[in-house]
This record gives structure tokens, C-alpha cells and sequence, in this order.
């Protein structure tokens, strides 16, 4: 979940009493958190999804003063300590027991009422015994019982400092993920990228439709055999897969990510699976920069991206690939008609053809999964760089406050209209309604270009990797 | 290893107390809480912090100082 709870854990550790107010099918995240920040006995009133307000404020207003108030029990005066709960064995017996043991399930009530695997993705795994996990570790040159920890100063991170894997801030050895690795059926030499992975935490985040994407940059992504071409997000290389696969493995084994206990994506996302892919870095165009390069790291560096997938979908090709061929080719069909091309080849900017409905439904940057074919008609179009592409997309968000203050959710990054609106230093509240804002993120740096995929025209939208995700680079070479 | 650590003691009474509504979110919910809050407890001195984000404006060491109590609404 998101800061209200460490908030009040910390506050309860100062001496202040608090009292949260969550949703009642959240109750089981909140104690889960609430153990993970150390005050496993916080005092929560769980408020009504469907009661209009005044009346859900009617019913909890004694309770929550009396949380405040009412002397603590045993229980709550209690000082200890709580270990999680996995140990380096976690199984011993034959492989069929074995195989059993890692296919078992738990059932988890509402809101799932379904059982839910305990130890995978819900998918068999291969069995992480001891000698398969020993040649997994030759993978890298890190020590089995190593620590997993920041590679370099992060956002709020030193370098050094313990990864805590999300929800349950659990800590985790090389040879935790090593383990992890085996399950998901990777190869010893994709160890440095799921190390990679580990150094994120897992993130798992709380509600909504949540999940993450995975993609390599960098010579790594060929060195194993991962796929940056035709269904690299889809099934069959078995890199791609397995890699992607370890992030669920491990949220759930080092992170104690639940579904429906602490992890409460309310649909879920095909991306929770995991996928990952890698850049198709010999199809970029000339001067367009790697995902390596734009997160400041060398042409020869290779770097894992997590791209979380929220809120607002995965929007697809929102033109027939035969219709865009006819556009570049020689300007006929209906994408011509609307770009007012009618009768001239390309190259065409067909990002014009999309904006329309890009911010229709949500404000924020997006992610930009396009073919190499079609990055190359943007170069040929004029735009010599991906930054230009941002600076292209950002300033076309424009739209007038009044529009703006439509989207359901504000804008997280400026606190909507509490705050300061920053492109005119001004409060939100002293602007009129035709004062026009950026639904694009903050500045044109929040959206992304990922080039890869086969030869049909085909791109993909999706939230932007900065959107919840602030510091989405790892570094593959330094798990090495 | 997590330590746990107990609750903070309670308040042993409300008249003169300072207790802070920190609020993320959910304004059908937050809006008629704060104005019942204020009505039913007069005698409390109630303080706001407000986002409409997912993290809560944090009190200050200094307004930690002065503040007795905190409702903290609403948690996702």
C-alpha cells in the first residue's frame, strides 16, 4: 500500500495514537503492512466502498474517537519481534513430494474466494534443490550468501544499503534469488538480469490494475538470446520468458506479495505474469539514443528497465496495419483522410493520428512500444532524436484547465489543485478555465520510447515508466 | 527480523486536545468527516493536512510536538 500506514506506524513509535481509515476488503493488507513497519496492532475503521458520505461518516465517527481513546489492550502494549517466515530449506523428501510441496495452495477469502499458490506463480516450477541452485550461482560472480543490495546511490537509497523486496520489506541473499531463478526456469547466465530485478524490490504496489514489464538494453540482451523481435512480449524464447517469470516468483517468495492479502490489484494486468523483453537496439534510427543512453550508462552497458503497467491500460493499434502502410506509402485511407494527407506519401507523422485519444481517459505520460519501421518514418518525418519525440508529445497534451480538472484522479505530481501548477508558478485555483496546462507529466523526460517487435506495423501505449516508477534502471553488468 | 514495538498510549481525554485529520484522498468520505469531527468535538483543536495524493503531508518535528492525536484517512 501506498505511505498512509508507514506514516502511522511511525508516528505510533513517537508516542502520537492513531487511527487509519481503510476499506474493508483492504483489512488483511493493512495488518500485513502494518507488521512489516513493526506495530503489527495499528487501529484501523474500515469506511464503506458504497455508503454515501454523511452516512459512512455517521456510523464511524464513534468508533474512531474511541480508538483514540480506549485504553490498550495486552496485546497492543506488546514489545517482540517477527521473523519472516521462509528458512534457507524450505522442503526436504522426493522430487514428486517436492514438486507437491512447491504446487501447493492456500485459500484466500474475500476478495479473491479462491485458492492461491503459495510458493509460485501459480504455474509448476522447477524444483530449486540445492545442486540446481549452486549451478545457477556460477551466473554471477556475487557470493551465495551475500545480501542483496543497492548497486549505487539511488533516490533515497545508498549504495550498499539492504534491498527490502515489497510488500513485507523482507531482505533476500544472492542465493534467495538464485533459488528463485531456478523455479522460474531460467539459465545460470540470465542470473545477472534477475539480479537485476532484485535490486527493485519487486514493487507490487496496492489497488488498481496493476503490474510491471520488464525490458533489457544493452548487448546483455543478445549475449543470452533474449528476443527484441516478432512477440517479444509474447510467448516462445525462453529467456524473455523465464527472466520475466522470476519477478513474480520473487515478489511472492522474498516479497510475501499475497493476492488478495496484500497485494490487492483489483483485476490484475496480463503484465503481473511477468513479461520481460529486450530493446532492439540495431533497429533504432540514426541518433535515436538506446534505453542504456538515456538513463545515463554507455552504449556497451547493459541495464534492466521495470515499467510498471497502471491505470489507464495497454492501448493498441488503433489503426489497421494495412491502413498505416497505405498512409506512408501514398497517403490513402482513412489515417491520410484524418492527418489531411489525402493523395501524399509519406514519410507521415502518424503519432498525429493517435493524440486525439491519448489523454481521453487519463492524464500522465505514456510508454511508447513502436516497430523499428515505424520509428524510423518518425525519423524520416524529422524528429532526429527520442527527445525530440517527448518535447513533441509534452507540448501537444496542452489542454485548458478546465478539461483538465475532468480526469477522475488530479495530478499526483503537483498535488492538483492544492498545490503549485508548475509551468506557471501559480496555485491551481488562481488559474482561469482556459489557462492551458500539460496533461503530459511534468516535462517530456516522463515518456519513453521502447523500439522492438517484427516487421507489422504495430505500436503499443502504455503508462509512462516514470509515472509511479522514479528510478527504473538497473544495472545488469554489476550482478555480473 | 522486524522489531514490534506497542501502540502509542491513548488519549485519556478529548476536551483540549490536538488531534490532526491528515487526509489522502476520498473526499466524499473526507469532507463531511472533517465537518462532523468539528461539530460533534468543539472542544478539540483540530488541525488539517491534506493531499489529494497517495502519500500524506507529514507533520512537521515542531507540529509533532504539539499534536496529541492523528486520523489518518484514507489508507489504500
Amino acid at each position: 500500500m501506498w505511505g498512509q500506514l508507514p506514516y502511522a506506524a511511525d508516528l505510533e513509535k513517537a508516542g502520537i495514537p492513531t487511527v487509519v481509515i481503510d476499506f474493508e476488503d483492504q483489512n488483511n493488507m493493512v495488518m500485513e503492512e502494518a507488521l512489516a513497519q513493526g506495530v503489527p496492532t495499528v487501529r484501523h475503521i474500515h469506511a464503506s466502498r458504497t455508503l454515501p458520505g454523511p452516512a459512512d461518516v455517521d456510523r464511524m465517527i464513534e468508533p474512531i474517537m474511541q480508538a483514540l481513546t480506549s485504553p490498550l489492550t495486552e496485546k497492543e502494549k506488546e514489545i517482540g519481534s517477527w521473523q519472516p517466515p521462509y528458512s534457507r530449506i524450505l522442503f526436504e523428501g522426493t522430487m514428486d513430494e517436492a514438486e507437491a510441496f512447491y504446487h501447493q495452495t492456500e485459500w484466500v477469502p474475500h476478495p479473491v474466494n479462491a485458492p492461491i499458490a503459495k510458493y509460485t506463480d501459480g504455474l509448476p516450477v522447477r524444483v530449486p534443490t540445492e545442486e540446481r541452485v549452486a549451478a545457477m550461482l556460477k551466473g554471477t560472480s556475487h557470493k551465495p550468501d551475500e545480501l542483496v543490495t543497492f548497486q549505487v546511490d539511488r533516490e533515497g537509497r545508498d549504495k550498499g544499503e539492504p534491498v527490502r523486496f515489497h510488500p513485507m520489506n523482507w531482505a533476500a541473499t544472492v542465493e534467495k534469488v538464485a533459488a528463485c531463478a531456478v523455479m522460474a526456469g531460467c539459465k545460470p547466465e540470465y542470473l545477472p538480469a534477475v539480479l537485476a530485478i532484485a535490486e527493485s524490490g519487486c514493487y507490487i504496489a496496492s489497488t488498481h490494475t496493476f503490474g510491471q514489464w520488464l525490458c533489457v538494453s544493452g548487448p546483455y540482451a543478445k549475449e543470452i538470446g533474449m528476443s527484441s523481435g516478432c512477440g517479444m512480449l509474447g510467448p516462445g524464447n525462453v529467456a524473455n520468458s523465464t527472466i520475466g517469470r522470476t519477478y513474480e516468483i520473487m515478489a511472492r517468495n522474498l516479497g510475501g506479495a499475497i493476492p488478495g492479502v496484500n497485494r490487492m490489484t483489483c483485476i490484475g494486468s496480463p503484465f503481473e505474469g511477468s513479461r520481460c523483453c529486450a530493446e532492439n537496439a540495431d533497429g533504432l534510427p540514426p541518433g535515436w539514443k538506446g534505453l542504456n543512453e538515456e538513463h545515463g550508462f554507455r552504449k556497451d552497458e547493459s541495464v534492466m528497465l521495470i515499467i510498471p503497467h497502471v491505470n489507464d491500460g495497454i492501448r493498441g493499434v488503433q489503426f489497421s496495419p494495412g491502413g498505416y502502410r497505405a498512409l506512408q506509402k501514398s497517403g490513402h485511407g482513412g489515417m491520410a483522410r484524418r492527418l489531411r494527407v489525402k493523395g501524399k506519401p509519406g514519410p507521415h507523422n502518424w503519432l498525429e493520428y493517435i493524440l486525439p485519444e491519448f489523454w481521453a481517459a487519463r492524464e500522465g505520460a505514456k510508454t511508447l512500444v513502436m516497430v523499428p519501421e515505424m520509428a524510423r518514418h518518425l525519423y524520416e518525418y524529422g524528429f532526429k532524436s527520442k527527445e525530440a519525440v517527448y518535447e513533441w508529445l509534452w507540448k501537444k497534451s496542452f489542454m485548458p484547465v478546465g478539461q483538465y480538472r475532468n480526469f477522475s484522479w488530479v495530478d499526483l505530481a503537483t498535488n492538483g489543485w492544492l498545490g503549485i501548477e508548475h509551468t506557471s508558478g501559480k496555485h491551481w485555483k488562481e488559474l482561469p478555465d482556459d489557462y492551458m496546462v500539460p496533461a503530459g507529466g511534468f516535462d517530456p523526460s516522463f515518456f519513453c520510447i521502447i523500439v522492438g517487435g517484427g516487421d507489422e506495423e504495430v505500436s503499443h501505449q502504455l503508462s509512462s515508466i516514470r509515472h509511479l516508477n522514479k528510478d527504473p534502471i538497473h544495472s545488469i553488468d554489476a550482478w555480473r | 527480523m522486524v522489531k514490534t514495538f506497542p501502540l502509542a498510549p491513548r488519549l485519556d481525554k478529548l476536551d483540549g486536545k490536538t488531534i490532526c485529520l491528515s487526509i489522502c484522498g476520498e473526499p466524499d468520505i473526507t469532507i463531511p468527516l472533517e465537518k462532523r469531527l468539528k461539530s460533534d468535538y468543539p472542544n478539540v483543536n483540530w488541525t488539517l493536512k491534506k493531499t489529494y495524493g497517495i502519500d500524506p503531508v507529514k507533520l512537521s518535528d515542531e507540529e509533532r510536538k504539539t499534536t496529541d492525536a492523528l486520523i489518518q484517512g484514507v489508507a489504500w
